[in-house]
């Protein structure tokens, strides 16, 4: 492989992240990349981008997490993001019914620009402001039962289910993808490009759905 | 600039005639700052001798003295400022780009103090504020004269009132100056009480929609300098932002205007404020100096936001024709930089929406931006264009750095420019080059064809 020990991989997965703005998504992505979390980050611009390996069963994957803006201006330049992306979570402020109700049109965004296939985690945060909740588990386990994705809540302040909804999402991509025996790793001349998860993208061959892509 | 999209034929420029322009262009820079008296535009003298740009060290002690000489008041405490961000992290290797930077930055570190020592800078720098002084004097400022002096950056206790006239806001007319403001300011609260003072009954779904986003953003717009945490700036900023983006409804609130302003809250209130920025007492100030800060501040952003109309309209056009033309820039003046990206599949939109929906606030520690924007405001209408410039510079001074990093690293790096122990040195590095640049492609448009 090109890439020095440490940045030996199997899998590379495009992940995304969306939902309504000030929802605690950066901190999310933070959290999980680099355990790190500030009170007042500032609000993200277009998108943002971080990266981390993690290990499911015995292979090594590497995630690329596509931050995005959550502010309806910043759409039409963070949904051409979502193209090639396997993974998702959509996120919601479990303190702000709102922003729970804008998940659906998240949703449709979503899978407008995304395969069908794509791993979708329902993600409610800021668990950790109790005494503020606006939205019950129980409802958001209906929604998400309903819009079929996983779903699970989160705080990124008190770090609590932050790596469990992040890997959750990776393991479930990789055994979507695992199952189409589409070993990326065997392609070196795929990886280097970096950006080369294209296996959702509509014009793309898909690793998840139909894998083969590195026949061609 | 007439020749951003390209067009012409092109005058064929084999890519070793652009490996020489580069050359002669940081040749250029480095006689720029050498003999830095500039108001820039005049000196493009070419020096005949070679000048290595690495064996600069000498040099970019002399320019970073004379510019801490440059600095009056307020900027103490960004030394000071500056030398606690140093401290609290950046890794070794960051400041391991260029060895100019490790000079610089070392210097920078001691202190206001090393001043002293450099009497030639002293005298150049009263020569310019005397120039100052004179040009404010006149019945009626000459802004074009006012352009050229601002652009190299302007005494801090000048600001607000320069900025006011650069931007169009003040009266260049002496006599009508007071009086046109206290109209404007006056203006200004009438438009807050009729659009921002009242009951969310009154507003449709999309203003509350807007304003939940503005005060959303308001508590984190440039957290890391403790002004803005401040509530009644908080409050002066919510203001402000929602005011405005009524006034425009084709764009509205976008995320990132929020940032647009801080710059100007800063010079604003440092025209009634002594010392060092993080001991001002904002509640010392009268509600009526606030008040009058808020409206100075509201129209400053709403004439530099008149000359760049569609960056926050949908989809934001503007930005996107910027990043396209910085993309095309930088093919012209570093091809192994440009074909690098492009081989890794890097998008400029992937870092550059930000560095053009921020004007590069975001990239460049703070206590630098008032400089920055000095030349923006200079610039004038002329700013989106040359802001292209002003990337291409920024982006380049890495361009070592940029070849041995693939995508990822690529693309975290770009996002999390190693500019924190910046000092006005490196700006101004960055700032020569891209007016270096400006001159040589702009004035001939065949450069940038392809």
């Amino acid at each position: 492989m090109a890439y020095r020990a440490d940045e030996e991989y199997d899998y590379l997965f495009k992940v995304v992240l969306i939902g309504d703005s000030g929802v605690g998504k950066s901190n999310l992505l933070s959290r999980f990349a680099r355990n790190e979390f500030s009170i007042e980050s500032k609000s993200t611009i277009g998108v943002e981008f971080a990266t981390r390996t993690v290990h499911v069963d015995d292979k090594v994957v590497k995630a690329q997490i596509w931050d995005t803006a959550g502010q309806e201006r910043y759409r039409a330049i963070t949904s051409a993001y979502y193209r090639g992306a396997v993974g998702a979570l959509v996120v919601y402020d479990v303190t702000r019914h709102a922003t729970f109700e804008n998940v659906e049109r998240w949703l449709k965004e979503l899978r407008s620009h995304t395969d069908p296939s794509i791993v979708v985690m329902l993600v409610g945060n800021k668990a950790d402001l109790r005494h503020l909740r606006a939205v019950s588990p129980e409802d958001a386990e209906v929604f998400a039962e309903k819009e079929k994705t996983f779903f699970m809540e989160t705080s990124a302040l008190e770090s609590l289910n932050v790596e469990n909804a992040f890997t959750e999402v990776l393991s479930q991509i990789y055994r979507v993808t695992s199952k189409k025996a589409l070993d990326v790793g065997d392609d070196t001349a795929v990886l280097p490009k970096g950006q080369t998860i294209n296996v959702g993208g509509k014009d793309d061959v898909s690793a998840v759905k139909k894998g083969g892509c590195c026949t061609t | 600039m007439s020749g951003g999209g390209g067009g012409g034929t092109g005058g064929g420029n084999p890519s070793s005639n652009l490996d020489w322009r580069f050359n002669q262009t940081l040749r250029n820079v480095q006689g720029l700052l050498q003999s830095r008296s500039f108001p820039g535009k005049v000196l493009l003298t070419r020096k005949s001798e070679p000048l290595n740009v690495h064996d600069s060290p000498v040099h970019s002690k002399e320019i970073t003295r004379s510019y801490s000489e440059n600095d009056r008041g307020d900027e103490h405490a960004c030394s000071s400022h500056e030398a606690e961000v140093i401290s609290s992290g950046r890794t070794a290797s960051d400041t391991n780009l260029q060895k100019p930077n490790i000079s610089t930055s070392n210097n920078a570190n001691t202190p206001p103090d090393a001043r002293g020592s450099v009497s030639g800078a002293r005298a150049t720098d009263s020569a310019r504020v005397a120039k100052f002084t004179k040009e404010l004097s006149r019945p009626a400022v000459i802004l074009e004269k006012l352009r050229e002096l601002s652009w190299s950056g302007i005494p801090p206790y000048m600001r607000p009132n320069i900025w006011r006239l650069l931007l169009g806001y003040a009266s260049p007319n002496t006599d009508r100056r007071e009086g046109v403001l206290a109209r404007k300011r006056l203006e200004y609260v009438d438009c807050v009480s009729q659009y921002y003072d009242i009951p969310d009954s009154e507003r449709s779904d999309d203003e509350i929609n807007m304003l939940r986003q503005i005060s959303v953003d308001c508590p984190r717009t440039v957290p890391d300098v403790t002004l803005f945490q401040h509530a009644q700036i908080q409050k002066s900023l919510e203001r402000i932002l929602y005011t405005w983006a009524i006034r425009h409804p084709a764009s509205g609130y976008v995320q990132g205007i929020n940032d647009l302003v801080t710059p100007f809250l800063m010079v604003f209130f440092s025209e009634h404020l002594n010392g060092s920025m993080e001991n001002w007492s904002i509640s010392d100030l009268s509600p009526q100096i606030i008040s009058n800060i808020e409206a100075d501040c509201y129209w400053c952003l709403s004439k530099l936001l008149d000359g760049m109309q569609d960056h926050y309209t949908f989809a934001q056009p503007g930005i996107q024709r910027l990043v396209f033309r910085l993309r095309e820039l930088v093919r012209r003046i570093d091809e192994p930089v440009s074909r690098h990206m492009e081989k890794h599949g890097l998008e400029f939109l992937q870092f550059a929406f930000r560095w053009f929906n921020c004007l590069l606030i975001r990239e460049i520690p703070f206590h630098l931006v008032t400089r920055l924007w000095d030349t923006y405001l200079a610039e004038g209408d002329s700013l989106p264009d040359f802001l292209v410039y002003i990337s291409a510079s920024l982006l380049l001074t890495w361009s070592d750095k940029l070849l041995k990093l693939d995508f990822q690293e690529m693309v975290m790096f770009l996002q999390h420019l190693p500019t924190l122990d910046w000092t006005h040195h490196e700006l101004e590095m960055v700032l020569s080059r891209a007016f270096m640049w400006h001159t040589m492609f702009s004035s001939c448009p065949s450069h940038l064809a392809s």
